[in-house]
């Protein structure tokens, strides 16, 4: 595609959103207006590394590891080091991935969540991939696999439901449930659980029970399938903010497009029927 | 949802009285729960997060961040121990020391009949007046470790 | 009264001046936090009662009048006796009668309650003599210790809001915009941006509802002047922000207050009541059209509050974690809506910029700092207290002219300025002229404006250690290079104030310092590292003291530290014995005296104590335990 092409598509089209253009380590990338820095390298499959990013999830700037260096044609050669998921792409962006300053803010970052994850798989693979084998500094006496990027109470207040959060601050920073009890709020939609990146929140689901957080729910059955897919509180919840009655899921979702496929076959038949 | 001593509900209703039922509120709403009671009991967190349409997990998140409110119960008088960087280098380490001796607590705590609670805090703003100590509402300037016993016993309520 | 025109504020004023005028003596009693503390709320009351038992009463035209700050908070309670401007310091309710007696009924001196210059061990009668207050220029805190700072026609008659009538009713928004420029006003909360860009980029944001906020959370240890302006002079923090409003196109505002500051609080909340009854806030300020108005918001204790972004999610109600800027908040700010946010003491100088004009206030200062600034000037050093002087004057002067020198007449070693952020300017670089660009390629900065003095007897890698030890207990605990950084580098602080360090350690530290600096999230933690980094760039071999020696030259670091009498000296005297909190020392009075070493806790207590100096600190690695 030329140049004059993307021009003359971008003036056509004003329906469609606007893109910008710039380069990432020499590489040219469009990308529309709106999408961050970290988007557009995707987009040129460029690799930054990130730990509390989620595509489903607004950016945070938590984790630091997306650090980039930015710079343009008149900056005459000042860069400034930004966190990817949060910078806007704009027109004539130079983002640079692999600058000293990048490679020693990602190699502090890795080294001290090594410190504190000394055991959790993900992080002993990331930092190992940065150079890291073993933490410089004081490994944690408590091991622990939470690296508080905080997707966990972020999804859950995405859902509309806020039943965990993050208490105490600084070193002491953990997430939990109000009064470290069962959290009356949680639906049992084990979503914090799903996006976990180094899976460290425990749960337990069967047929008739499911248990998170302490908390015990119980599973409502396909009345098709038998299958318990879902709890009773979360077809509460998804019931009052979808405006529909609790039982509108009661038949889980494969029996649901079960249904609606054999509905279009009938119909299929009875048009071929009829021509 | 928990089993706490008798809390006095009408305080909560005038407290909430006085500011708008929404987010906004509730930092104001906690500070002053906390003048009332003494600490942030759990009940009447519970009584806030309805009354302020603030999810209870929320509530429970920012009664924790800041510093000026606790959880539990605090003695009836508190000691507060200035540990800003005026305070720091005229000396307010052997103060601390001092108190905690005293008092038989670390900083934090309570001393087991509820008299006294050491709290240090970072700078109260009085450092010409350094080390500052805070007893109850008093405050004590240029405090000595050796007039510690003396500030304690005009904070009343301990019989130690 | 509403005043409702220019008029009505001139006739206003004019009728409290001419108020002022016809007193005959007038008591000023400092009732700021530090002199209250002394029991100055008693001094207040003592002469209250004792000038009604002498018919000295109002009517005859002697009023004793509750001030904010004097700022010499260390010789408080101060009492002034105008118009003659007598300060008396350290003054007890059993001297009131006295002062009474001579003083105002006579117009004699007592020499005992006056201030003795340390330098010249004379006594100084006038209060602009004292050498603490002679070096000052107040514009920030120009009505402070005048006035009451909970009487609004006190402050009109000192001029207080002569700055907003002149925006309201001479000026256009622009108009008002280029003045604060023409003044060279630089944000007084630490980084020092230009107030006026600020204001313009706000005014020129898109929406209708727009902030203007006020942090009053002055958070780094060691700096009050905020607090002595909203407790001295809150009027003038209510007319800088009106103008503010104004200048941007805000009605809504809020001053956001550390929550260790309660009597900040209560002279905030007197001024704007009374200043929604005058008309100067609320409705139709000065019958003008112009509303604004504000609410004030309690902090819940957080240093990291003082950072702009975590303020407004903090006054949001919610936990307060800063978000990432590259949004300003000009145009999204407090709930997402364009905000301008400034200090105290900026607010403080808005209104005598507009009163007396951008041209004056930028014929003080230096080149790119201009006007004056206000320091608490704390430590170790003679004269202690809250100080405004121009942009420009050296540390020196302000140590020594100013101060009086160090306590006790020791070597002078640093001054740490900028509080957590900064960092530690060492002797050599004394004769720095204070200003924003000097102290920050000092690697310090101007902060909030602590000035803290320290001796030889101040450690420096204790300093660093305090400062990560505060920081580390008050980040937010939101990004890693911050939370896991802070906790890691107390860590190695730790073991190097027991002698437990490393050789590697210093680069070590020096790299994470770094990778905080680049990778943290806020300033917070981005200048985290800046007093390790300042103390390593200015006193390395007291760290490799520390390292390779297991020593702390300056005798503070207790685990390296063990103290003796040295027993020629010794007199006997006793004081030491009293003072050792563990029973460590044995002597009889006026016999020498002895310490245990096994009992000895190397607190100091003694060597602060002893008259004669015959106690020694040596390393504790030479001692031998008996």
């Amino acid at each position: 595609m030329s140049t004059r092409q993307l021009t003359a598509n971008s003036r056509q089209s004003t329906a469609h959103p606007k893109t910008v253009t710039m380069t990432i380590d020499g590489k040219a990338v469009r990308v529309s207006e709106g999408a961050s820095v970290l988007d557009a390298a995707r987009q040129a499959g460029v690799h930054i590394p990130t730990l509390c990013h989620h595509e489903a999830l607004e950016a945070w700037g938590g984790c630091r590891l997306c650090v980039v260096d930015v710079t343009r044609q008149g900056w005459d050669g000042w860069c400034k080091l930004v966190v990817s998921c949060m910078y806007a792409a704009e027109d004539g962006l130079i983002v640079l991935t692999d600058t000293d300053r990048v490679k020693l803010t990602r190699k502090v970052v890795l080294d001290l969540l090594l410190a504190r994850c000394p055991e959790t798989p993900l992080i002993q693979e990331l930092a190992s991939r940065h150079g890291i084998d073993r933490t410089s500094y004081q490994a944690n006496p408590e091991p622990t696999d939470c690296i508080l990027c905080g997707l966990c109470t972020r999804v859950c207040d995405h859902i509309g439901v806020s039943a965990i959060s993050t208490v105490d601050r600084g070193i002491g920073k953990q997430v939990a449930p109000p009064f470290h009890q069962a959290p009356p709020d949680c639906i049992g939609c084990l979503a914090c659980a799903e996006i976990c990146p180094t899976s460290c929140i425990p749960y337990e689901t069967s047929d008739t029970r499911r248990v998170i957080w302490e908390k015990s729910f119980e599973m409502v059955r396909c009345p098709q399938c038998g299958r318990a897919h879902i709890t009773q509180e979360q077809a509460r919840h998804y019931a009052g903010r979808g405006g529909v009655p609790a039982s509108y899921f009661d038949t889980c979702d494969a029996c649901k497009r079960r249904q609606l496929a054999s509905t279009f076959t009938k119909l299929q038949v009875v048009q071929g029927g009829a021509r | 949802m928990s089993t706490e001593a008798c809390v006095d509900p009408a305080a909560l209703s005038d407290i909430l009285s006085r500011y708008p039922a929404a987010e906004p509120s509730l930092i104001q709403v906690l500070q002053d729960v906390h003048r009332a009671y003494n600490y942030l009991p759990c009940d009447v967190l519970v009584k806030v997060a309805e009354a302020l349409d603030v999810p209870l997990a929320k509530v429970f998140s920012v009664g924790t961040f800041y510093k000026a409110f606790s959880l539990v119960p605090q003695g009836r008088t508190i000691v507060r121990v200035c540990t800003g960087t005026a305070c720091h280098i005229r000396g307010a380490g052997q103060l601390l020391e001092e108190l905690e001796r005293q008092l038989d607590i670390k900083a934090g705590e309570t001393t087991k009949d509820m008299g006294f609670t050491i709290k240090t805090v970072n700078c109260v703003g009085a450092c010409a007046m350094a080390p500052v100590v805070i007893v109850g509402e008093k405050y004590h300037g240029a405090a000595k470790p050796a007039k510690v016993g003396k500030m304690l016993g005009q904070g009343g309520g301990h019989e130690n | 009264m509403r005043i409702d025109s220019r008029a009505a504020y001139e006739s206003f004023r004019d009728e409290a001046k001419a108020g002022l005028a016809a007193r005959k003596k007038e008591v000023l009693v400092c009732c700021g936090t530090g002199c209250l503390a002394n029991g100055s709320a008693g001094v207040a009351e003592a002469f209250g009662k004792e000038l009604a038992a002498r018919g000295l009463s109002v009517e005859v035209g002697t009023f004793t009048k509750k001030t904010g700050c004097h700022g010499f908070c260390e010789r408080g309670p101060l009492v002034v006796v105008q118009p003659e401007g007598i300060l008396y310091t350290q003054v007890k309710p059993r001297d009131v009668a006295e002062i009474c007696d001579k003083t105002i009924a006579n117009g004699e001196v007592i020499p005992r309650l006056l201030y003795k210059n340390p330098a010249d061990k004379k006594k100084v009668e006038r209060y602009g003599d004292v050498p603490f207050y002679k070096h000052q220029t107040r514009i920030a805190m120009r009505n402070i210790g005048k006035i009451d700072p909970t009487d609004l026609g006190d402050a009109i008659a000192h001029e207080a809001y002569a700055g907003l009538v002149r925006a309201l009713t001479e000026l256009t928004p622009e108009q008002v915009i280029k003045e604060v420029e023409t003044a060279g006003l630089r944000g007084r909360g630490g980084a020092g941006f230009v107030t006026a860009r600020k204001w313009k980029s706000c005014r020129a944001a898109h929406g209708d509802r727009k902030f203007v906020l006020c942090n009053g959370d002055e958070g780094d240890p060691g700096a009050f002047k905020d607090r002595s302006i909203m407790e001295g002079d809150p009027h003038s923090v209510l007319e800088g922000m009106v103008i503010g409003a104004f200048a941007v196109g805000a009605h809504e505002g809020f001053i956001y207050v550390r929550d260790e500051y309660p009597l900040a609080v209560v002279n905030l909340t007197i001024a704007m009541e009374q200043a929604r009854k005058a008309g100067l806030l609320g409705t139709n300020i000065l019958g003008t059209g112009f509303d604004f108005d504000l609410r004030i918001s309690r902090g819940g204790g957080a240093f990291v509050c003082g950072e702009s972004s975590a303020l407004m999610r903090s006054i949001e109600g919610k936990v307060g974690e800063p978000r990432q800027k590259y949004v300003h908040a000009t145009d999204k700010g407090l709930f997402d809506l364009p905000t301008v946010l400034n200090n105290v003491e900026t607010w403080a100088d808005v209104g005598a910029i507009l009163h007396r004009g951008g041209a004056w206030f930028a014929s003080l200062g230096t080149a790119k700092s201009k006007g004056t600034k206000a320091f608490s000037l704390v430590g170790k050093v003679k004269n202690t207290g809250l100080i405004e002087l121009p942009m420009g004057m050296t540390l020196r002067q302000i140590v020594y002219d100013i101060g009086g020198g160090i306590l006790g007449d020791r070597p002078f070693k640093a001054v740490q300025t900028g509080g957590p952020s900064g960092g530690c300017v060492p002797e050599s670089l004394l004769d720095l002229p204070v200003d924003f660009e000097k102290l920050t390629e000092a690697g310090s900065m101007m902060g909030s404006g602590g000035m803290i003095v320290m001796d030889d007897r101040t450690c420096m890698v204790d300093v660093a250690r305090y400062f990560l030890k505060f920081l580390s207990e008050e980040s937010c605990g939101k990004c890693v290079p911050c939370r896991e950084g802070l906790h890691q580098m107390l860590v190695m602080f730790d073991a190097l104030v027991a002698g437990k360090g490393s050789p590697g350690d210093l680069e070590r530290i020096e790299e994470l310092a770094a990778g905080m600096q680049l990778g943290s999230l806020c300033e917070l933690g981005k200048s985290a590292p800046n007093p390790v980094v300042s103390t390593l760039r200015y006193f390395r071999p007291e760290y490799e003291a520390h390292i390779h020696a297991q020593t702390c030259p300056a005798g503070m670091c207790r685990d390296l530290t063990a103290y003796e009498i040295v027993p020629e000296g010794c007199d006997g005297c006793h004081l030491c014995f009293k003072a050792c909190p563990t029973e460590a020392i044995t002597g009889e009075v006026k016999k020498t005296h002895l310490i245990l070493q096994e009992k000895c806790i190397s607190c100091g207590a003694c060597y602060d104590v002893c008259p004669t100096q015959s106690i020694r600190f040596f390393p504790k690695h030479e001692r031998t335990v008996a």
